[in-house]
Parts: structure tokens; sequence; C-alpha cells
């Protein structure tokens, strides 16, 4: 009897937490005319509070139309790399928020793996598509011809450098043509401050940033062909690999890098943060969010009078029969979880943060360019003109979109050249430790034969 | 607190006579009690512990990936995983730093100060026994993010650090001492860390020692160290391998201090094996690789139990 009793209590607490769960996990409501509550993430600070100021708008468009959508700000400040690892494990759980705000050089790894939804077909049907520049409509499809995130924001990377200490060393601060015409002019800021002068995102501290930030830019910029979209695979024999690591390679070997900072955990810090605001690193590799999250005012080090000091180069030709060129990928896109239940909801969301006024203040805020070609006379971004400059050099600027496999070449990349700034490798040994590495992480699949 | 040295234990537990049917019945009588009481700890285990393990051995021998195609479809890779490993020399790198931090800091530097320490608090002519023993057990209490924290500030580059403050004071230049000396300041903080916890179970171990032993070999003409190296040592010898046991176990998988002041940098001159691991599984997403190494990382740890298990000769 006493058994029987204490079954049936087992039976009934099941079944109340099983009613209980299932209440809870509709988030808020759910069907097409029912009140429904969304959640989205963000990681970045400014990020966080640019769309905290959006959602009111966000919800009262919705209502003005007849739906009841609520927006819950999922803010959890994090690095790049934190955020990707604990999105990942939320992904993998089917328990990532309704939209999430990811980085273009994440987008492979989640489409490949099937954690995202496809969004094609409802972009096609939404107006602002058309708005959207035609290079970024190509970067955005995917290896399987599908779209998995809106861009909202892109910028173009390029040579940031101070103009004020340039000019006082008595440096040409002309567009350089050529790396060898740059690293000429680097030596004698060596020689004159003692300093290693030209920051470009290297070695394994700096994360996926040392592909996606240092090399990335400057390999597409002298290789289109390093990755085959047609066929999925990469092709590790393309020339610019080994002139890209015999560039790290000459500048670690005249001491133009801070080899030291950049093996610093959050080597950013002591390069970005310090040493450029203070004159003695004269050159970064930097997006043109720059202008803003890095040395703006509000941003993580401020540089005062900033326009007045700094300024910006493109990547000058690496090889023979090179141009310069900026390098812009797709940036940041909004992303709908495939496991969301609220999917049409969040790309609502999602279109209506990409925008007119509501796209204008978080592009000011986060120093972004417009990946859209509407948006010249909106404020507050009208009266942005490094920002609209950005804009504009979007069109001159290169982007190579790869697939599956990015994430095994961006480690390899990070090994490789972290061998590089032990002083362990020249550029033909770190490029044959980089191939070694990528065609094991890659498998034959993804390698092109 | 004190510890029954497990010879002692062990001798005593084969010494007691074979319980009476009597005995035996109530025994079984227990049972229901004794599951009620050891099954939620059982089945905790079995779920967070042992099914884990036995799905990371599985994965050990998968193509498994967080992201990319490869998340959808894993394929079985046989030893690919630990060939790839074995011949890595990233790897093979980190478990020899995983090997000097276990070395310098648990088993030399942790043992030997936690011994002094609790040689020193047994002497009656000790003074301020309280304050010394405090001192000691702090960093065993301070949580991890705090005691990473703390060390950040004292080794900190720029003249503002405290260790750069008090090598200053003797006409040093300020160093950034996580940049010159990683590996050695990672050692360095794995003890003081660490020395509470071999301190207190020696402390416990001494107080065991019979005192007429001692007296016996001081008035035959032993000196002190001679006393502690031939009468006192022999018979803390069980508490000091289980120590030695505990303390490579933890600090083999040490991980949070160590990411948190270098991230396995400068250049991987820190990159312990747990950090290799983290790195490969979690950041590259590369489970199965990553489990691969845990496997053999859990192996090396296994094989290195035993040999202490069999040098010490206690029965665990």
């Amino acid at each position: 009897m006493k058994r029987s009793r204490a079954t049936a209590a087992v039976v009934a607490t099941l079944v109340a937490a099983g009613g209980l769960t299932a209440c809870s996990s509709d988030g808020g409501g759910s069907g097409d005319d029912g009140p429904v509550t969304i959640s989205v993430v963000q990681y970045q600070q400014t990020r966080i509070d640019a769309l905290q100021a959006e959602i009111p708008g966000f919800e009262a468009a919705m209502k003005a139309q007849g739906r009841d959508i609520k927006v819950d700000l999922v803010a959890d400040v994090l690095t790049d790399e934190q955020f990707k690892t604990k999105i990942t494990q939320q992904l993998i759980a089917g328990e990532a928020p309704d939209l999430i705000d990811i980085g273009e050089n994440l987008v492979p790894g989640f489409a490949g793996a099937g954690y995202l939804a496809p969004l094609e077909d409802d972009l096609e049907a939404w107006d602002g598509w058309d708005h959207y520049r035609p290079q970024f409509k190509d970067a955005m499809v995917r290896q399987d011809g599908s779209i998995y995130s809106l861009t909202h924001d892109t910028g173009v990377y390029n040579l940031f450098y101070r103009k004020d200490v340039l000019t006082q060393l008595g440096i040409d601060t002309s567009q350089p043509e050529t790396w060898d015409d740059l690293i000429t002019r680097l030596e004698a800021v060596k020689e004159a401050t003692g300093e290693a002068p030209i920051v470009v995102p290297a070695g394994a501290a700096w994360g996926g940033g040392t592909w996606a930030e240092g090399f990335q830019p400057i390999l597409g910029g002298t290789d289109q062909d390093f990755y085959d979209a047609d066929s999925g695979t990469w092709d590790l024999d393309s020339g610019g690999f080994e002139a890209v690591f015999d560039l790290y390679a000459e500048l670690q070997s005249k001491g133009l890098l801070p080899t030291q900072d950049l093996q610093n955990p959050n080597p950013w810090e002591p390069t970005k943060y310090d040493a450029f605001p203070a004159g003695t690193l004269p050159v970064a590799a930097q997006g043109s969010w720059g202008w803003k999250f890095d040395w703006g005012p509000e941003g993580q080090a401020p540089i005062p009078q900033l326009e007045d000091k700094v300024d910006t180069w493109q990547y000058p030709a690496l090889r023979d029969g090179d141009q310069p060129f900026g390098w812009s990928p797709p940036g940041f896109g909004y992303a709908v979880p495939e496991s969301s239940d609220h999917k049409d909801e969040a790309l609502l969301l999602a279109e209506y943060l990409s925008t007119g006024e509501p796209l204008a203040r978080q592009l000011v805020a986060s120093g972004a360019a417009s990946p859209r070609d509407d948006l010249a006379d909106v404020e507050p971004l009208a009266s942005e003109p490094k920002l609209l400059q950005a804009g504009d050099d979007l069109a001159d600027s290169v982007f190579v979109p790869t697939g599956d496999g990015a994430d095994q070449v961006s480690q390899a990349v990070a090994t490789a050249t972290e061998l590089i700034l032990n002083g362990d490798a020249d550029g033909e040994e770190a490029y044959d430790a980089f191939k070694k590495d990528a065609t094991d992480l890659l498998g034959p699949a993804l390698v092109k034969q | 607190m004190t510890t029954v040295p497990l010879e002692t234990a062990a001798a005593a537990t084969t010494k007691l006579p074979s319980p009476s049917p009597r005995r035996r019945r109530r025994r079984s009588g227990d049972r229901p009690l004794i599951l009620l009481l050891l099954g939620p700890s059982a089945l905790l285990i079995t779920a967070f512990i042992v099914a884990p393990a036995v799905y990371s051995v599985y994965l050990s021998f998968t193509n498994t990936q967080l992201t990319g195609f490869a998340a959808r479809d894993p394929k079985f890779v046989g030893v690919d995983n630990y060939v790839y490993l074995l011949t890595n020399s990233d790897f093979l790198g980190s478990l020899g730093q995983t090997g000097v931090f276990v070395f310098f800091s648990a088993i030399v530097g942790q043992t030997v100060l936690g011994m002094v320490a609790a040689v020193l608090l047994s002497r009656p002519w000790l003074r301020g026994k309280g304050l010394f023993g405090a001192a000691v057990l702090m960093p065993m209490v301070v949580p991890e993010v705090v005691a990473s924290l703390t060390w950040a500030s004292v080794l900190t580059s720029g003249p503002e650090g405290t260790l750069n403050r008090l090598t200053g004071v003797f006409g040093a230049a300020p160093a950034d001492w996580l940049q010159v000396v990683p590996l050695a300041s990672i050692i360095v903080i794995n003890i003081w860390r660490g020395v509470a916890f071999a301190m207190i179970m020696f402390q416990a171990a001494l107080e065991d020692v019979p005192a007429e032993l001692i007296e016996a070999a001081r008035m035959d003409g032993a000196r002190a160290w001679q006393v502690f190296r031939h009468v006192t040592l022999p018979l803390i010898r069980g508490p000091v391998f289980l120590y030695l046991l505990l303390t490579t176990i933890s600090t083999v998988g040490v991980f949070g201090l160590v990411y948190f002041l270098t991230q396995g940098g400068p250049g991987g001159q820190t990159r312990l094996a747990a950090i290799y691991i983290y790195e490969r599984a979690l950041q590259f997403s590369q489970i199965g690789i990553g489990s691969a190494a845990s496997i053999i990382l859990l192996i090396i740890v296994l094989v290195l139990g035993v040999v202490y298990v069999r040098l010490a000769k206690v029965e665990v």
C-alpha cells in the first residue's frame, strides 16, 4: 500500500513537472495572433546599448501592424572567443535565443552544421533587400546556395596610421603602393623610436582574429583563388598563402611587429588600446569600426581629435600586378537559429533593425559602414563623414567568401604565425607547417586536390 | 582532524573476525537502506561522470566537430585522432609542460613546503601558530578567480605591479613577469595555492606518529633531521603518497588559474594539456580530437596513480 502511494506520488510529481515545463516552454505565448516574446542576444556593450534603444520602436511598430511582439534582450558582455564558445553550446542544445548577432566568420561553421535557418525566401519578399549592395548579397550566399545571416553592418579593413606621429618623424604619409615601400617607412620609424611600428593580428593569442582580421585581408588582396566556392574546397597550394607568410616573417625578422605583445592574452590591449593611442605604435591593421568602437570618444581607448591625428591607407600591393586595396567582409549579421519557435517574428526584428534610422543609429554607435545603398541621407549616419567614406570605399574593396573549414584554416594560420612570432620559422617553414596542419584538420573532402 | 594511516587501517581491516550468521542476516536486511543512501549518489555519478566519460571515449574515435558539415555527419575514424595527437608537436609539448608544471609545483613545491609548514606547526615552541596556519590556509579558501586576479595584480607589468614595486626598491627595472618567466610564475602561484592542503594532510599524519618513538630515537642520539628521515617519514609514507596522488590528479587538471593569467601563452609556453584540450574541443570545435586528448591524459594520470599506489604499498 505504502509502495503504491509512493508510486502515485512520484507519478503525480512528474505529471505536475511536465505540465509546468510545458507552460513555460513557449516563451510567453505563441501563435500567429497571440502575444509573442522573442529573445535576441548581444555580447558587446556598444551593440547592447544600441539595440536596447531600438526595442521600444520595434514593439510599437509591430503594435501598429496589429502584432503583439515583445523583445527580450539577452545582454551578455563577452569577448569574441567566449561568445563563440557559449553560443555554439546553445545552438547544439537548441537553446539559443531567437535572434543572434554574429560575425561573418562564424556563419560558415554554424550554417554547415545546420544550426541556422535559411533566410533567402523571406529576404526576397522583403522590400529592404533591393537596397543591399550587390557584393554583400553575393557574399551572404553560402556554399549550399542559401543565406543564413542578414548583414547589418560592415566595414573596410585598412591600415590605420598616426598622421601626427609620422609627420613629426618626417615619414611620408602618402598611400604606400607596395609592402616594400611601407616596410622601408616602418624601418625608418623603428630607427627613430626604437619601438615596433605596426600591429597586424598574428599568433594564437589573438584567436580567430589572426585569420579574420590579420591574415585573410592581406591574402584576399593578392589571391582570390584560395577558396573554391563551387567545389567547397580550400586550395592550400594557392600562391597567396606563402606570400603572406613571407610578409609576416619579414615584418618579424626586421623587428617591426610587437612580437611579445602579440603573444600576450588579449594582445589587442597593449597594441591597439595602449600603444596606438599613445603614438608609440603608429600603424595598425584595423576595420573601420576603429573610428568609433576602438578610438572614438566613447570607444575602448579614445584618441582626442581622432580625425586630425589618424588616417587610413589601403593595404599595399603584395605581389607583382597587385593594386592597393581595402578588404570588406560582410561583418555582423542577424541569424535565426533553426531551433527557434519564432523564426518569422525574429526575422521581422532583424529586418526592422536593418532599415532606415534604426540601422543608421546602430551603425554610428558601432562605427560601421552600411551594407545598404539608401542610408547616405539618414541621420545620424549622414553626419559621419568617415563612416560614409567607408561606405563609398566598399565599392572598391575586395572580399572572398569562404565556407566550411574556415575554423580549421583559422587555427592552422594562428599556429603557423605563432611559429614566426617565436622566431621558430621563416615564411617558407611557416607555410609548410600551415599546409600540413590545415591538411590534417580539414580532411581530404575540404582540400582541393 | 586526524588521519588514520592507511597501512594501519588496512591491517586492522584484515584482522576483523568474519561476521556471525545473525549479523549477516542483519546486513542483508539493510540492503534497501543502503540502496536508498547510495542510490542517488550512484545515479548522479553515473549520469554526470561515468556516462560523459564513456561518451568521451566514443567521441575520441570519431571526427565529430561542433561546427561545419562534419557536425551533421560525424564518422568513425578509428585511432586516427590518437595517431594525430601522438605525432603532434603542440600536444606533446603541452604534455611536457604539464609534466614540468606538476613536478615542480605539486610534487616538489607543495609537498616540500607543506611538510615544512606541518613540521613547524607541530613544534611546541612555535608562537603564533594560529596566525601562521591562517596565513598558509588563506590561498586555499580564496576562489580561483580571486586568486588569479590577485596574482595578475602582483605580476602586472609596469611600475605599478606589486612585484615590480618590490624589485624597484633594489633598483631593478619593471618586468612583465608573465611574459619573461610565464611557466615559473604559474608554478609559484600553484605552489602558493596548494601548500595549505599539503600542510593539513601532513599535520594530521604527524599527529599520529607515536611520541615515544621520537623520544627513543632522540635518546639514541639521533639528530632532528635523522629522526625525521628515519622515523617520522617512514611512518607517514601512506598519507604522503596519498597526497601526491591527489595533488597530481588535481594539478594535471588545473585550468582556470592558468587560463585566466596567460591563456596558454606567451607563445604556448604555458599551454598545459588542459588548455590544449579546451582550445581544440571548444575554441576550434574539434570535439573528437579534444576527447582523444582527454583520454590520453586520463590514461597518463591512471598510470601515475597506479605507480603511486604501488610505491606507497597502500590500499585505496
